[in-house]
């Protein structure tokens, strides 16, 4: 009696460290990306390909394996392949659209991660920014328009399945559609486009702190002003406080204009949180297989929650200093990826944590079956402990937080613009510190800017964070 | 001792057996189909749409007046230029399927001539430039010998969707225009309008 008690503990004991060791050593998904990560950091796109072509046959994660490769990709300067990944990551996120009856059932009884990854909603809607981004990179404006109609058609999906979601609106692709429409020279649904950006960037403004663009302001003000809509023009006017600009200085003149874009560091990383306690259990009378009936008690239940959390990414720089025939910009806040992602992660944790707690009851369930099985009077000590302890060690371990997400999106997107009159140049672009010194200075010759049109330019900046990671490790 | 391990064995086993099919994935299977089949997958644009367009605009264009009309006043056939189509739709359509098959449907009626795209020109003029340089006198073609189109086909694929929650309703049309290149006249306009109903299903296994 009293060695089966010492037993107990030791298999309980056994079981714990078990589960410490196993958890330490199996990664979740957002720990397999520090080497994509460093790779990015310094450049080196190729390995960083590499590596994310490791995860190409991934049957749940295939979706962000697409995403991540279409994103750097793009980085590399590869943006018709980038098109061709991400136009399939769309495809398989709508596949995904239905939702799995077996791998939604696998996840009540293992975790999370066992659903394919669809992409949140901000992910599925900012494939097509970056995917249109590219198109325009790429100086083909009708079909980086085909993006932003997409993008208008995934937003009312949005809006309409989750009225209270926070997300309906994205401000910057709302933007970016404008400028499309505009360089085609559809002018009333750039107004349109620009509007929707507007009320977008007061809810911005409201939500994540981010102001509505400067340069914003101007094209409502020019495009109020072009299409004879004088009400509005004069409330624009007298909201930002600024006076409409004459046409003859910005691109609807002779110029053209440089659009440059910093897509700064890289968006936050899910980590898992994880709750673990031994809950005792009543003794219990058992009959042993001398008949003597005798009082035992038994392991206690193993309980276990495995919650993620958003965890921010170095950004390492501000700002960038864009300058151009003696013309200086710098650039400003577009989208605050990273605020959007901790909204989004905020809004769905309630129903993260119910299925979790749902599937910590249904675990305590299996730990009582498999305890009463064991102690059936015909088995032995060492099997009943067997059994018992292998049932404790199978629930911690599976109790995994799903920490998947985009992971190569920047945190924030900023933007800048310039009119400069129709030639070939050299762009210098200098990031910026937080206390405003340019910490580095990269130099892109042969930019060529046509007539009224725009030319787009873009920079992803990864700092290197290779004390970040060492510290992640063992935290 | 059996019977405890042997109930965890089975559990183990089956847990086994699942995750050994997640992870096995059958050959592909090729079917032939003809092309003329229908078969609508993700209620995207698709070949049928294509040969519809196709067929719809070839018929319309050769059984109009503009034809008739060209070779009593000018007693020939009429040069035709392919410009842009524009594609204003909401998605990636590839709109050299259809108009590659009016191109054909046109020169095999033997009432229309096609000139060369301008891309295919500059190709076609880098070429004629080379035989200047290597070719005989005798086989050598000329510069400045150029057929002049008399009108451009212009097009553009407009679509409007509607959507509420797993069903949507696309609409495509597909506008062409013939325009006479000597006074802007719009000779021929054709259109097709294409509407579809996709339901997308809300479970999968």
């Amino acid at each position: 009696m009293a060695v089966s008690l010492v037993w107990r503990r030791v298999a309980l004991f056994l079981a714990v460290i078990s589960v410490g060791a196993f958890q330490a050593g199996c990664a979740t998904y957002s720990d397999s990306f520090g080497l994509i990560e460093q790779n990015l950091a310094a450049r080196q796109y190729d390995a960083a390909l590499q590596e994310i072509e490791k995860q190409a046959n991934s049957k749940t994660d295939r979706a962000l394996y697409l995403l991540n490769k279409g994103m750097v990709q793009r980085m590399a300067g590869d943006f018709a392949g980038s098109n061709q990944t991400l136009e399939k990551a769309k495809s398989e996120m709508e596949r995904l659209y239905a939702a799995s009856v077996s791998e939604n059932a696998l996840s009540f009884l293992i975790n999370d991660a066992t659903v394919s990854y669809a992409g949140d909603d901000y992910e599925q809607v900012l494939v097509h920014l970056f995917m249109a981004l590219n198109y325009l990179e790429l100086g083909q404006p009708l079909d980086a328009r085909v993006e932003a109609l997409q993008v208008d058609i995934k937003l009312r999906e949005i809006g309409e399945k989750i009225p209270e979601n926070k997300f309906t609106e994205d401000a910057l692709s709302r933007y970016i559609t404008g400028m499309i429409y505009e360089e085609l020279g559809e002018w009333s649904d750039a107004m349109i486009a620009y509007r929707k950006a507007y009320g977008a960037y007061k809810k911005y403004r409201e939500n994540y702190g981010v102001p509505v663009p400067d340069m914003l302001k101007r094209d409502l003000l020019r495009l109020a002003q072009r299409q004879g809509l004088n009400d509005e023009l004069e409330q624009y006017r007298k909201e930002f406080g600024i006076e409409p600009q004459a046409e003859t200085d910005d691109i609807a003149g002779e110029e053209g204009e440089l659009v440059f874009i910093l897509n700064n560091g890289l968006a936050p990383i899910k980590r898992e949180k994880i709750v673990s306690a031994a809950a005792p259990q009543a003794s219990v009378v058992v009959d042993s297989r001398e008949h003597r009936k005798h009082e035992v008690t038994p392991m206690p239940y193993m309980v276990s929650i495995a919650l993620p959390y958003y965890e921010s990414r170095p950004k390492g720089i501000a700002s960038a200093r864009i300058s151009l025939l003696g013309k200086q910009t710098t650039t400003q806040m577009m989208e605050d990826i990273d605020a959007i992602a901790r909204a989004s992660l905020d809004s769905r944790m309630t129903a993260i944590t119910a299925r979790s707690v749902a599937r910590m009851v249904a675990k305590i369930k299996i730990q009582d079956v498999v305890d009463r099985t064991g102690r059936n009077k015909d088995s032995e000590l060492a099997a009943e402990l067997l059994g018992s302890f292998l049932v404790r060690v199978a629930t911690m371990v599976t109790e995994r937080a799903d920490t998947r997400s985009w992971l190569t999106l920047p945190a924030n997107v900023q933007m800048a613009k310039l009119s400069v009159p129709p030639g070939s140049y050299t762009v210098t672009v200098e990031l910026m510190s937080e206390g405003g010194q340019a910490i580095a200075t990269r130099e892109y010759p042969e930019i060529v800017i046509k007539k009224k049109r725009k030319t787009y330019l873009t920079q992803h900046w990864v700092p290197d964070m290779g004390a970040s990671l060492t510290r992640r490790r063992w935290k | 001792m059996s019977r405890a391990l042997h109930k965890n064995g089975l559990a183990i086993l089956t847990i086994a057996i699942a995750l050994t099919f997640a992870g096995c994935s059958s050959s592909p299977q090729v079917t032939r189909m003809d092309a003329a089949e229908v078969k609508d997958l993700s209620g995207a644009w698709n070949d049928t749409d294509s040969q519809q367009v196709s067929e719809e605009m070839i018929r319309d264009v050769l059984g109009r007046a503009w034809l008739e009309e060209f070779a009593r006043k000018q007693k020939g056939q009429p040069a035709v230029i392919v410009g842009e189509v524009a594609n204003l739709s909401h998605e990636h359509i590839n709109v050299n399927t259809f108009v590659a098959d009016m191109e054909r449907a046109l020169i095999n009626s033997s009432k229309v001539q096609f000139v060369a795209s301008s891309t295919e020109r500059k190709e076609v003029r880098s070429e004629r430039k080379d035989q200047d340089l290597h070719a005989s006198e005798a086989t050598r073609k000329p510069m400045g010998q150029e057929l002049g189109a008399d009108f451009m086909l212009k097009g553009t694929i407009n679509t409007i969707i509607d959507a509420s929650g797993k069903t949507q309703v696309r609409y495509y049309q597909v506008d062409l225009t013939l325009i006479s290149l000597a006074d802007n006249r719009k000779v021929w306009v054709g259109q097709k309008k294409i509407k579809k109903l996709v339901e997308r299903s809300n479970l999968r296994f």
